[in-house]
């Protein structure tokens, strides 16, 4: 079942009413049993693989402990062994991708694989290096391990973060549900309304000059944003119902002034984890070596970024150009911040300049984030500038008709977004609800409901082709 | 130890390229505008060389505070002594 089916809707409120009745020290149980049963609506075999993945890194978390509590220094190789396997896994399935029949993966490839593996590995390694005392009851990993709301498409939390809130004390629906109806919004009439034109423009990208390329090159980013910054709104709201918080995703990230502004601003959850994992012990093991082991660290941190989305040549090149995004912004930024500290009056220009230069270098790399192909991304950007004024003949060609409606929707849609995000109205509402007295508090129920009311109709009229999946879902 | 903290601020000053820094147990990277996870390992690398001392990955990921560090460092440097 998919977050935008209405059976999973009906799944969530079924399981978080039932979560309720529950007795809060069988709650980590029934939080296992709602995710499990969940996961076996997509594959029964791949469940089983979640299951027997999670026993043996539990165990293996369990020995590494024991190793080190005992002074046995030979059992700390678990930990590395139980590592590797993770990896292999992982790896083996995004290599059998590649092949024309998709190999094992063909057969079964497991939902959130990208994700789960993630959320392992952090398991162990934060074990190992004694960060994190073993967990000891298999039931709470478990439901760490395979926390619905998260299995599809993150946000990846990390075990001592989960751990800690359990048993789980579920909020209000009037607290978890704004942003789950937020995040349907994102998706269906902003994303959804983007999508075909992305896709019409990205299915025909050599026979395009100019104009229509420009479309794509803009369109995609916010898209994409859309789509997945919903889905982390959708995964979110949805954990809260059950009472787990889990890490935000995303911090405005369109609004970045410098490429590091960017990352520390874009699936957040995701480079977090590899800024610990591989970034911060690979820069450790360099840091004697000067600007290479920067560089290095950096390259090897991006590229893994890049690649974790598939084992493509357009992720690596994606990955690749942010890796050279990253090294100029870091070996200039003590340069730049004392210009900036000299000349005070170019302080306002240099935030500015910083957000459209760091834009469209995002915008870039997307390209070939989106691309079939890599040679069509460098046909996209190659030919941008090659007959700008076919605008119009494009709009009203056979390529896009019918899709002026739902770019319309989709463009007015996003720019709600932005301005939404900017000025967080919700909050301000949420402050004025609890300064007010009661009987005011009761017509903000009622204005809730009729809202509510009112966007579902316009997620039924607005929303746009309703068979494109989430893009975050497949990795 | 008594120098600990007058020569963590000295290199606090210099890695982060400010003069007026004013460093507190509490403080964490989100305090220090200059302060991510590139600057980190600058930052380790200077304070392993005022100390004569070395860390490891695993005790570098632990830290959350400036205290967490002072502590850290004190205990190299009792273990050194």
């Amino acid at each position: 079942m998919s977050f935008t089916e209405p059976v999973f809707l009906l799944y969530v409120a079924v399981c978080a009413a039932l979560n309720r009745l529950c007795p809060a020290r069988f709650r980590a149980a029934f939080l296992l049993l709602a995710s499990y049963g969940f996961y076996l609506t997509w594959n029964p075999v791949a469940a089983g693989l979640l299951a027997v993945l999670t026993i043996l890194t539990f165990s293996a978390a369990l020995a590494v402990e024991n190793a080190r509590l005992t002074g046995t220094g030979r059992l700390a190789s678990v930990g590395m062994a139980m590592v590797a396997l993770l990896v292999g896994y992982l790896a083996a399935f995004k290599v059998a991708l590649l092949t024309p029949t998709h190999g094992i993966a063909g057969l079964i490839m497991p939902l959130g694989i990208s994700y789960y593996t993630f959320k392992l590995l952090s398991y162990v390694l934060d074990v190992h290096w004694g960060k994190l005392p073993a967990e000891r009851r298999l039931v709470n990993f478990a439901a760490y391990v395979a926390f619905f709301p998260q299995i599809v498409a993150g946000p990846i939390q990390r075990p001592g973060d989960f751990l800690a809130q359990l048993p789980p004390k579920p909020v209000s629906v009037a607290e978890a549900a704004p942003r789950i109806a937020w995040g349907f919004v994102k998706k269906l009439i902003i994303a959804d309304n983007l999508a075909p034109t992305v896709n019409t423009i990205y299915a025909h990208v050599t026979g395009l000059h100019g104009a229509p390329l420009w479309v794509g090159f803009y369109l995609f980013p916010l898209q994409l944003y859309a789509d997945f910054s919903g889905l982390t709104d959708i995964a979110l709201g949805t954990g809260r119902l059950f009472g787990i918080t889990g890490p935000e995703n995303f911090n405005r990230p369109f609004t970045a002034s410098s490429i590091s502004d960017f990352w520390r601003r874009w699936h957040m959850s995701l480079t977090n984890w590899l800024v610990d994992y591989v970034f911060v012990p690979l820069r450790m093991a360099t840091r004697r070596a000067g600007t290479f082991g920067l560089v290095l660290s950096i390259t090897v941190n991006m590229v893994a970024i890049g690649l974790w989305h598939g084992l493509t040549f357009g992720y690596f090149v994606f990955g690749v150009l942010n890796a050279a995004y990253l090294v100029v912004d870091a070996l200039t930024s003590r340069d730049r911040a004392k210009f900036f500290k000299r000349n005070p009056a170019w302080d306002a220009a240099g935030t500015w300049l910083g957000w459209l230069l760091t834009f469209h270098l995002i915008l870039i790399a997307e390209v070939f984030f989106r691309a079939p192909r890599v040679s069509d991304a460098v046909w996209l950007l190659a030919h941008l500038w090659s007959g700008l004024s076919g605008f119009t003949a494009f709009f009203t060609s056979g390529l896009m008709e019918g899709q002026a409606r739902g770019l319309t929707i989709g463009l007015v849609g996003y720019l709600i977004l932005e301005l939404g995000e900017r000025y967080r109205p919700d909050l301000r509402a949420k402050e004025l609800y609890h300064s007010s007295p009661r009987w005011v508090q009761w017509s903000f129920y009622s204005a809730g409901i009729v809202i509510g009311i009112f966007a579902m109709a316009m997620l039924v009229a607005y929303a746009g082709d309703k068979k494109s999946p989430f893009l975050y879902e497949i990795f | 130890m008594v120098d600990t903290w007058e020569r963590m601020q000295v290199v606090f000053r210099d890695t982060f390229d400010e003069d007026s820094l004013q460093l507190r147990p509490d403080m964490t990277a989100a305090d220090v505008e200059a302060w991510d996870s590139l600057t980190h390992i600058n930052l380790i690398v200077d304070i392993e060389r005022e100390f004569k001392v070395r860390f490891t990955t695993a005790e570098v990921t632990g830290l959350k505070t400036v205290g967490d560090l002072a502590a850290l460092v004190d205990k190299k440097r009792s273990a050194a002594s």
